[in-house]
C-alpha cells in the first residue's frame, strides 16, 4: 500500500454567478474509505466530476494514482457511480454492461464472464429468471440500482468514486453498498464516497473531508477530527430537566455554547475553556437528577452542525456542481 | 480507438436493431417498386369501358367519317370485355336538331348513353361535339378524341392521293423517344438524360432525407443520454468528442446501410424492371439504367459525407442543449430551418441550372450537399466551382464540428432550461 489514490492540489471551479470549488486540496491514502462530506451545492459534484475529469478546474491539479487525471488511461482504473443514475432504457442489461466494460478497456469476451458472476452475486441471475437478457425498463427500480452498480465495478477499479451512493437506496440495496464498500477496502482498493448522510460516513469512512461553499472546513481520519473535538462534549441524562433552574445551567452561556436538546438527553458543546467539571457542579447545585454525566467524542453530525451550521447551506445551488 | 469503436458499434446495433429501422428498410424498396411499375400499369390501363361502345354517332358531315369512329371504337378493347358497336345515324344537316333531340331523350330512358355530334365540313373542318352521361371519363373521352383524329387524319391522307389500306399501318405507330445528354466529353457520357436527372434527383433526395431522419434521431439519442443520465456515467470514461465522434459516425454508418440497402434493391428492381412488368402483365416502356462517372460518384460521396457531418454535428449539439422534446423541437428548429432551405432552392436550380442562384446556392456550405449533386446531373459544373464548394463545406464542416463538441460537453451534464444565445456562447468559451 501506500501513496496516495488521489492528490488535489488548490482546484477551483467557478460558473457564471457562483464558485463552486474555491482553493480546494485534499489527499486520500491508497486503500481508504474517504468521505466526501458536505450539505447539498458544496461543491461535492462538482470536486467529483472534476476528479474525473468531465469538467476541468480553472486552476488547480489532480492526480490519480499518481498520474495526472488528464491521462485518459488512469480514468480506466476509476468507477464512477453519479449521483443521478441511469442506463439505456432501451438495451439489455448484458449489453448495458458490457459497453459501460468496453468503455474501460474491457475486452469482450472477459466482459461477458465478469457480468455473468456480478449477476450472480447480486442476484439478478437466478435459476428462474437471468434478468441480464431483459431491457434495463423491464427492470425494477432496485434492480437497476444494482445494474448501475455493477456497471461500476465490472472493470475490477483501482478507485470507485461514489456520490451520494445512498440516496434513493432501499435498506437491502444500502447494506448491499455497505458490503461492497468493506470488501472493496479489503482487497486494497480506495472508495470515495460524496455523502449529507453523517452517520453512514461514520460507521464506513476511515478518513473524512468536510466541504462547504466550495471551501474545505476540516478533513483528517475520523478517528483525528473526532479526538480534535474530543473533551468538549458532555452527553447528560437528566430526569427533571424540565426544571427552569436545571434549564438556565443548560443555557448557561459562559458555560455551554450549543445544546442538542433530546428531552431527557441532552449533548451539550461546552465554550471553549470552559470546565465540565463547573458545569456539573452547576447542575447539582440546581437539584438536577443527574443519571449520566460523561464527557464525549462528538458524533460526526455533531461537528459537521458545529463546522458548517446553517450558514454553509447556499440555497439553490445543487445539481449544478 | 478501441472506445470509439465501442461507442460507435453500441450507436450502430442499437439502432439497426431498432423496429423502425427495419420497417423503414424494406418498407423502402416497396415503395420504390410501387413508384416504377403503378405508373407502367396504369399507362396500360387505358382501355375502353363498355359505355363508350354504346353511343349514338350523328353525323351530319355528307362523308365517311362517321363509319370510320364508329369502327375505330368498335375495334376498342373493352374493359372487362363485352362492348357492343356505336349506332350510326347519317343525318343532313337541317335534321341533326332534331336528332340530337331524340337521342338526348335515348341518354335519359337510359338506352344509350350519350351522343357523338360530327358536323361541318369533313376532313377540312370537321366539327365534334359529345353530349353525354360518361363525358366526364377522363379516359373515355381521350380514346373518342384519338378515334376521330386518327379517322380525320386518315381521310385527310387519304385525300392526298394515300393507300387506304397503309393508313392505318401508317397512323398507328409509336414513337418512343430515347433523350441522351451530350457534355464536353461528347456521346455516351451520362447514359439516358431521363436516368441521370434521376440520380441527381435520387442523391439530393437521400442526402435530405439521411440528414432529416438520422439528424433528428441523434438529437433524440443524445437528449435520451442527457436525461437519463447516462451521458455522466459515459462521459467518466470517454473523453465527449470522442462519444460525439461515435454518435455520429455510428448514425451516419446506418443511414447508409439503410440506403444502400435501397439502392442495390433500387437498381435490382430496375435492372429486373423488364421480367417483373411482365409478371405483372404490362409492356415495359424503353428506359435504361443510367451509367454514373466515378468522377460524379466520388464527389457525390464528399457531399454526403461532409454534409452530413456538418448537420448530424449540429444536431447532436442542439441536442446536449436540451432536457425535454419541447425545447428540442424550438433549440432545433434554425437547422431545420437551414436544411429545408437547401430543399426550397431545388425548383429554381432546375429551371436554370446554370442560373446565378444556382451556381452561389450550390457554394453555400448548408445548401450545397442536397444541391451539387442535383445541379452536375443537369449541367456541367466547372471543375473549380465543385472543388470552391467542397473546400467552403469542408471548412464551414470543420467549424460546426469544433462548436458542436464545445456545446456538447458542457451542455451534455447541465440540467434545467434551454440556454440563451449568450450562455451558448459562454458555453463555447469554456476552459476544454
Amino acid at each position: 500500500m501506500g501513496g496516495l489514490a488521489v492528490e488535489i492540489r488548490g482546484i477551483s471551479k467557478r460558473y457564471d454567478q457562483h464558485v463552486a470549488v474555491r482553493e480546494l486540496s485534499l489527499e486520500v491514502p491508497t486503500g481508504t474509505v474517504y468521505g466526501l462530506l458536505g450539505p447539498n451545492g458544496a461543491g461535492k459534484t462538482s470536486t467529483i466530476r472534476m476528479i474525473l475529469n468531465v469538467i476541468l478546474p480553472d486552476t488547480g491539479a489532480i492526480t490519480i494514482l499518481g498520474r495526472p487525471n488528464t491521462d485518459q488511461s488512469i480514468l480506466d482504473r476509476v468507477g464512477y457511480l453519479p449521483e443521478e443514475r441511469g442506463l439505456y432504457k432501451k438495451m439489455k442489461v448484458r449489453d448495458v454492461l458490457r459497453f459501460l466494460a468496453e468503455l474501460k478497456g474491457i475486452g469482450a469476451k472477459d466482459a461477458n464472464k465478469r457480468i455473468d458472476e456480478w449477476l450472480e452475486r447480486l442476484s439478478l441471475k437466478t435459476a428462474e429468471r437471468d434478468w441480464g437478457n431483459a431491457k434495463v425498463d423491464e427492470l425494477s427500480r432496485g434492480m437497476q440500482q444494482k445494474a448501475q452498480f455493477i456497471g461500476t465495478l465490472l472493470h475490477d477499479p483501482d478507485l470507485v468514486i461514489l456520490d451520494e451512493p445512498f440516496s434513493g437506496l432501499d435498506p437491502i440495496n444500502a447494506q448491499a453498498l455497505k458490503d461492497t464498500v468493506v470488501d472493496l477496502k479489503r482487497r486494497g482498493k480506495t472508495v470515495i464516497f460524496s455523502t449529507h448522510l453523517m452517520d453512514n460516513a461514520e460507521r464506513l469512512c476511515d478518513s473524512v473531508c468536510i466541504i462547504a461553499r466550495g471551501e474545505k472546513v476540516l478533513d483528517g481520519t475520523v478517528a483525528g477530527v473526532k479526538a480534535e473535538h474530543a473533551g468538549r462534549y458532555v452527553a447528560v441524562a437528566c430526569d427533571n430537566a424540565n426544571e427552569p433552574a436545571v434549564q438556565a445551567v443548560m443555557r448557561d452561556g459562559t458555560l455551554v455554547r450549543n445544546v442538542d436538546d433530546q428531552n431527557t438527553f441532552f449533548e451539550l458543546e461546552m465554550v471553549p475553556g470552559a470546565d465540565p467539571q463547573r458545569l456539573l457542579t452547576r447542575l447539582v447545585e440546581a437539584h438536577a437528577t443527574v443519571r449520566r454525566f460523561e464527557l464525549v467524542q462528538p458524533s460526526l453530525h455533531r461537528i459537521f452542525l458545529e463546522k458548517v451550521g446553517a450558514t454553509g447551506v447556499e440555497p439553490g445551488m445543487t445539481g449544478h456542481g | 480507438m478501441g472506445k470509439l469503436w465501442a461507442v460507435i458499434r453500441r450507436e450502430y446495433l442499437e439502432r439497426v436493431r431498432s423496429k423502425w429501422f427495419l420497417i423503414g428498410t424494406f418498407l423502402g424498396p416497396v415503395f420504390m417498386l410501387v413508384i416504377t411499375v403503378l405508373p407502367v400499369w396504369l399507362a396500360t390501363r387505358t382501355k375502353a369501358t363498355a359505355g363508350l361502345t354504346n353511343i349514338q354517332v350523328l353525323d351530319a358531315t355528307q362523308s365517311p367519317i362517321g363509319a370510320r369512329v364508329v369502327a375505330k371504337l368498335g375495334a376498342l378493347p373493352i374493359e372487362g370485355g363485352g362492348g357492343t358497336t356505336p349506332k350510326l345515324m347519317v343525318v343532313s344537316a337541317a335534321e341533326l336538331g332534331n336528332a340530337e333531340v331524340v337521342a338526348t331523350k335515348a341518354v335519359m330512358a337510359k338506352e344509350i348513353k350519350g351522343y357523338l355530334v360530327l358536323s361541318g365540313v369533313a376532313p377540312a373542318d370537321v366539327k365534334v361535339r359529345y353530349a353525354g352521361r360518361n363525358a366526364s371519363t377522363v379516359n373515355d373521352m381521350q380514346l373518342l378524341r384519338d378515334a376521330v383524329r386518327t379517322s380525320v387524319l386518315a381521310m385527310r391522307l387519304e385525300g392526298a392521293g394515300l393507300d387506304p389500306a397503309r393508313i392505318s399501318e401508317l397512323t398507328s405507330v409509336r414513337v418512343p423517344m430515347e433523350e441522351e445528354v451530350l457534355d464536353d466529353r461528347g456521346r455516351g457520357g451520362g447514359g439516358s438524360g431521363k436516368g441521370s436527372l434521376i440520380v441527381g434527383y435520387l442523391v439530393s433526395f437521400l442526402l435530405y432525407m439521411m440528414i432529416a431522419l438520422y439528424g433528428q434521431n441523434i438529437l433524440r439519442g443524445v437528449m435520451e443520454e442527457k436525461s437519463t443520465r447516462v451521458a455522466e456515467v459515459v462521459v467518466a470514461s470517454v473523453r465527449p468528442d470522442v462519444l460525439l465522434a461515435g454518435k455520429v459516425i455510428g448514425a451516419g454508418a446506418v443511414g447508409i446501410t439503410q440506403q444502400l440497402i435501397w439502392i442495390m434493391s433500387g437498381v435490382l428492381i430496375f435492372t429486373q424492371r423488364a421480367a417483373l412488368t411482365k409478371a405483372f402483365g404490362i409492356a415495359d416502356l424503353p428506359f435504361s439504367l443510367p451509367t454514373i462517372g466515378a468522377g460524379f460518384l466520388a464527389v457525390t460521396l464528399l457531399y454526403y459525407i461532409f454534409g452530413f457531418l456538418f448537420y448530424a454535428s449540429l444536431f447532436a449539439a442542439v441536442g446536449a442543449m436540451v432536457s425535454n422534446q419541447e425545447d428540442a423541437q424550438q433549440a432545433s428548429m434554425p437547422v431545420t430551418v437551414i436544411l429545408i432551405l437547401s430543399v426550397i432552392f431545388m425548383q429554381p436550380l432546375l429551371l436554370a441550372p446554370n442560373g446565378n442562384m444556382a451556381r452561389i446556392m450550390t457554394l453555400v456550405p448548408s445548401a450545397s450537399p442536397v444541391l451539387m449533386p442535383l445541379r452536375m446531373s443537369m449541367v456541367d459544373v466547372p471543375a473549380w466551382e465543385i472543388a470552391l464548394s467542397l473546400v467552403l463545406l469542408a471548412g464551414a464542416c470543420a467549424v460546426s464540428v469544433y462548436l458542436s463538441a464545445r456545446v456538447y460537453r458542457v451542455g451534455l451534464l447541465m440540467y434545467g432550461k434551454k440556454p440563451s444565445v449568450a450562455e451558448l456562447i459562454r458555453w463555447i468559451r469554456y476552459a476544454g
